[in-house]
């Protein structure tokens, strides 16, 4: 009876019926200002729906008028809660920042189309961490996908639309797999719904067990097509780097995370950890995750443009995510998802701080960046603190989640990969640190360079100033929202 | 090798399966690769309406003066009907990038294209 | 390709096609058929009416502006219907829902019916710009 427990999915439902309604307003301001405020909207509900969380505990919500073998249910716990407030609350900022921004990378016409697709981008997004349903979790990741793929191409130059072909065909790929998985679990468990499904899994007793082994694979290798995970990333810089700025800040910071925490969900949720602990599933998962944070922290070495070099950096930092949950224990899991949640801020800001240079200096070559310290310090400043963070100092979220990492990794014994996250933070500094020593110090390429001569107009650092709050809150607050988590993996 | 025949439909789907992912992954002919995409998900759908098929069961509707026994399970042909609809759009929407592809670069061969981009 | 013969008999025909999809759109809730494969038939229509009668006249006739119009109306108005029965539903309010009537006749199955209606609009639509984005480069 309570209101509270129908924001979930009102914020859905509202995302998606105003998405359809930008079509029909004439003014790009109009549609600007629409989309701003159904995003604010659907933060402070997502807020209240975390306060109600916090106070009342985790609750099933039914969706329509049946329960849930026939009809749907979304679980909303803390884990839920807190995406949905990071979702939104991203979204809004990189719409805000993108007022600025869009005019200058997209035709007019489009701006409504744009809008229209972050919106229903954002609304999938969120039903797929809501859901408790594995074919509505499908439905929605086509969507998010549909409208990714949708978000890239916009620009319409020659780079984006051979990268969204690439990134269509792997991700179709990915979701023949997932259907697969699907079509492989209905047979023998007869539900869809997630903890419906564990429980005939669980009275299975060990039989199937083949089959149990393909769905999970499938799942494993489909989901991973969708997040990136090592040798399935190849879609992801040709996408990210191609894309508009907000659009990289969309697709690196949520597009990717969706799909890992339904992977979680369908490991611990669907499978359960017995079953999950008999298959060599996770060890594999363990190792594609740490090879990808070396491969991805080398390959962001040898690029030369900047917005690669940060696409080929969110493949490192996924490989921290499959990492955690490959270690197979509770502080593991933990991490997994608190990396996430400082990758989601620090990456969206990474994106929007180097679109705005790129726009500044008219290049996208590392090279050409040497002494923008110069002209636009504060810009820099902000990029030094994501910086800072991917690589892992202390007070920034990144410190924590590599520290946890290693300690959860200690106890499970596995000391090698302990040596695994150092090498791959070492080789971080490698290639973070060189745009921030270059542009700011350095004695010859700081001549000729005018102080402050290109800094940003105060009004569009605003959301980037706030992204950056959020993250050092993120830091400092960590030990409250891994507390949090905490509570709600039980 | 008994299992394999008696289960045909499934058989069949496996073998559609990987004939649509070889196309996918190994050809240089853009509209090929998206034939091939059709396949594999066809291959899928076979396969999850075979599962949810039982023998000599009718189709979930209800007609005045005509009862029923029992039914298939109706199901995996509702899901399926999504997944249809979802291929559809997936598949028009490549179509769509192709004619930009053919636009910008004057082919459509995988390795033409890279080689243009090359230089 | 604008034959005469075509023309003529296009004419008889398009009435015929579109009476054949509302009927599939309107009996989808008690017979195979539905919003999805009823809409897909006067999408056809539409098509046809291309095909025969050149670009310019048939985009006179279906203008993109009242097109995408319906097209999003009718997205708006499945999403407000389906979104009041879905938080009526899952809230528990007893809120006046549509009646559900004796199952054979056409006004049963509850909100089936204006939801398949609102489906075969879109789908029509949809298929129409498919078509007409493909063959010819504009809508």
């Amino acid at each position: 009876m309570n209101i509270a427990r129908n924001f979930p999915l009102i914020i859905i439902l509202m995302l998606f019926i105003s998405a359809f309604s930008m079509p029909i307003m004439k003014s790009v301001r109009k549609i600007k200002a629409f989309g701003f405020v159904t995003m604010s909207i659907s933060t402070i509900l997502a807020g209240c729906n975390f306060l109600y969380v916090k106070t009342n505990g985790k609750f099933e919500y039914r969706v329509g008028h049946f329960d849930a073998p026939w009809g749907i249910t979304f679980h909303i716990g803390y884990i839920e809660a807190i995406m949905g407030v990071l979702f939104t609350i991203v979204a809004t900022l990189i719409i805000w920042y993108s007022f600025f921004s869009i005019d200058k990378e997209i035709k007019e016409n489009r701006i409504s189309l744009y809008y229209l697709l972050i919106n229903i981008l954002v609304g999938s997004l969120l039903g797929m961490v809501f859901t408790d349903d594995l074919f509505n979790a499908f439905v929605f990741l086509e969507v998010s996908t549909l409208a990714g793929c949708g978000i890239i191409v916009i620009k319409d130059k020659k780079d984006n639309i051979t990268a969204t072909f690439k990134y269509l065909v792997l991700s179709s790929l990915g979701s023949g797999l997932i259907l697969m998985g699907i079509a492989f679990l209905y047979p023998i468990t007869g539900h869809l719904n997630m903890s419906l499904i564990h429980e005939s899994i669980m009275a299975l007793k060990g039989a199937h067990r083949n089959i149990l082994l393909i769905s999970v694979s499938t799942f494993t290798v489909g989901l991973g097509v969708k997040s990136a995970m090592f040798p399935l990333h190849v879609w992801l810089p040709d996408a990210h780097a191609s894309a508009p700025t907000s659009s990289s800040a969309i697709l690196s910071g949520l597009v990717l995370k969706p799909p890992v925490i339904l992977l979680m969900k369908i490991l611990y949720k669907v499978f359960g950890f017995e079953i999950i602990g008999s298959f060599a599933i996770l060890d594999v998962i363990l190792i594609l995750g740490s090879i990808g944070m070396i491969v991805g922290s080398i390959a962001a070495i040898l690029q030369k443009e900047i917005k690669r070099m940060i696409a080929y950096s969110s493949v490192a930092q996924m490989g921290y995510v499959f990492f955690g949950i490959g270690l197979g224990n509770e502080l593991g899991l933990i991490m997994a998802i608190f990396h996430i949640i400082s990758h989601a801020v620090t990456k969206s800001t990474l994106f929007l701080v180097v679109g705005a240079m790129i726009e500044k200096t008219g290049s996208k070559k590392i090279k050409d960046l040497k002494g923008i310290g110069k002209e636009m310090p504060i810009t820099l400043g902000v990029f030094t603190m994501g910086a800072l963070s991917m690589v892992g100092i202390p007070i920034f979220p990144g410190f924590i989640s590599k520290w946890n990492l290693a300690l959860a990794t200690i106890e499970t014994g596995r000391y090698m990969f302990v040596g695994m996250i150092l090498l791959s933070s070492l080789l971080n500094v490698g290639y973070y640190f060189p745009i921030v020593i270059n542009g700011y110090f350095g004695e010859e390429n700081l001549e000729g360079k005018v102080y402050k001569s290109k800094v940003m107009p105060m009004k569009r650092l605003i959301p980037v100033f706030i992204l950056v709050g959020l993250m050092v809150m993120t830091g400092v607050f960590s030990l409250n929202i891994i507390d949090m988590i905490r509570q709600g993996l039980v | 090798m008994e299992r394999l025949m008696t289960n045909y439909f499934e058989t069949g789907a496996m073998i559609l399966f990987g004939i649509g992912f070889v196309m996918l992954l190994l050809h240089n002919n853009l509209i090929k690769k998206i034939i091939g995409m059709n396949i594999m998900d066809t291959s899928i759908f076979l396969f999850f309406v075979a599962k949810g098929y039982i023998v000599g069961k009718e189709a979930p509707i209800i007609r005045q003066g005509h009862k029923i026994i029992g039914y298939v399970d109706p199901i995996p042909t509702a899901l399926v009907l999504t997944g249809i609809v979802v291929a559809v759009s997936i598949t028009a929407f490549a179509l769509s990038l192709t004619i930009r592809i053919y636009e910008e670069y004057g082919t459509i061969e995988l390795d033409e294209i890279m080689k243009k981009r090359g230089d | 390709m604008q034959s005469l013969i075509l023309r003529e008999v296009s004419k008889m025909i398009i009435p015929f096609i579109q009476i054949f999809g509302i009927y599939v759109i309107f009996f989808g809730h008690i017979s195979p058929g539905g919003g999805f494969s009823g809409g897909t038939i006067i999408g056809v229509s539409l098509i046809l009416y291309r095909i025969a009668h050149g670009k310019e006249v048939a985009m006179n006739k279906f203008k993109y502006n009242s097109l995408i119009r319906s097209l999003c109306g009718a997205l708006i108005f499945y999403g407000i219907l389906k979104g009041y029965s879905f938080i009526t539903g899952g809230s528990g309010i007893h809120f006046p829902q549509l009646p559900l009537g004796t199952a054979g006749n056409i006004f049963s199955g509850g909100y089936l019916l204006p939801l398949n209606i609102a489906v075969g609009i879109i789908v029509s639509v949809t298929v129409y710009f498919l078509f007409a984005l493909f063959y010819e480069g504009e809508i």
